[in-house]
């Protein structure tokens, strides 16, 4: 990994207010079907996408991605190909 | 069922009366599909490019869990979201239907299904529960009667299996 210049640094961190995918709990999607998602569309190993499908479960909702606002709604998108309720938002 | 053979090919076994079920059921999804209003776009270029979406989700539940809101806090961003993506989500779930529906006419039983059915399958199945599942108030409170006697619930399990018979299949 290559080191940025100090002004590109700044920059970066002025224009790439980054960007959150949430997946939320829900009551009728497989708990191996969500697992299988994460695997499948992410590129996810099962450790982690099982960890991830364990915190939608337990917690309610996961982030599942971070990037620009654009990369979030192709995510959201996906996620809604495959049935699951997804959402983006500014990562706070 | 489904199921992976040593080669790794899947392979579905259906009987006659789960076929008629199963083909009926993706009717009424195609159905339900049909009921998703468009916004009335006299710009070609908007209708072309698919950009002529609703602006706001749907009334009916089931409409409403298969075309969710891209973001829960901003309805503005919602609604343009949905302007631009909506349609076209819509159009890969009448192919994934058309594509398992090709699959129930097959005359193997076994039949071969390929990577990319077993793909239409997988949505075209869990959209069908999301349906079902959202018309029998599915939910997950401990007090909710899974094994239920209405028709509806034994219709939902039986996708379940077959569902989960794919994902074992797939992995």
């Amino acid at each position: 990994m290559s080191a940025l210049p100090i002004e590109d640094i700044q920059v970066n961190v002025l224009t790439d207010v980054p960007w959150i995918t949430l997946v939320w709990n829900d009551p009728i999607n497989l708990m191996t079907y969500v697992t299988y998602v994460f695997q499948t569309y992410f590129g996810y190993d099962k450790p982690k996408a099982e960890s991830l499908m364990l915190d939608v479960h337990e917690k309610g909702r996961a982030v599942v991605s971070t990037g620009s606002r654009e990369e979030m709604e192709r995510d959201v998108a996906a996620m809604h190909s495959y049935g699951l309720w997804a959402t983006l938002q500014k990562d706070l | 069922m489904f199921e992976s053979g040593l080669n790794g090919q899947i392979t579905l076994t259906l009987d006659v009366a789960e076929r008629e079920v199963l083909g009926q059921l993706f009717d009424q999804v195609e159905h339900l599909l049909d009921e998703l209003t468009s916004q009335d776009s006299s710009d070609p270029l908007e209708l072309m490019l698919g950009m002529n979406g609703s602006t706001q989700i749907s009334q009916d539940p089931a409409l409403a869990r298969l075309f969710p809101d891209g973001y829960s806090e901003d309805e503005h961003a919602s609604a343009d979201f949905r302007r631009f993506t909506e349609q076209d989500l819509r159009q890969q779930k009448i192919a994934a239907l058309n594509d398992v529906r090709k699959g129930l006419q097959a005359t193997a039983n076994p039949a071969a299904v390929t990577a990319l059915e077993a793909q239409s399958w997988l949505k075209a199945l869990n959209d069908l529960r999301l349906v079902l599942g959202t018309r029998l108030e599915i939910s997950d409170d401990d007090d909710f009667d899974f094994d239920g006697d209405e028709p509806g619930m034994h219709l939902y399990n039986y996708l379940t299996y077959l569902q989960g018979t794919l994902i074992d299949a797939l992995n």
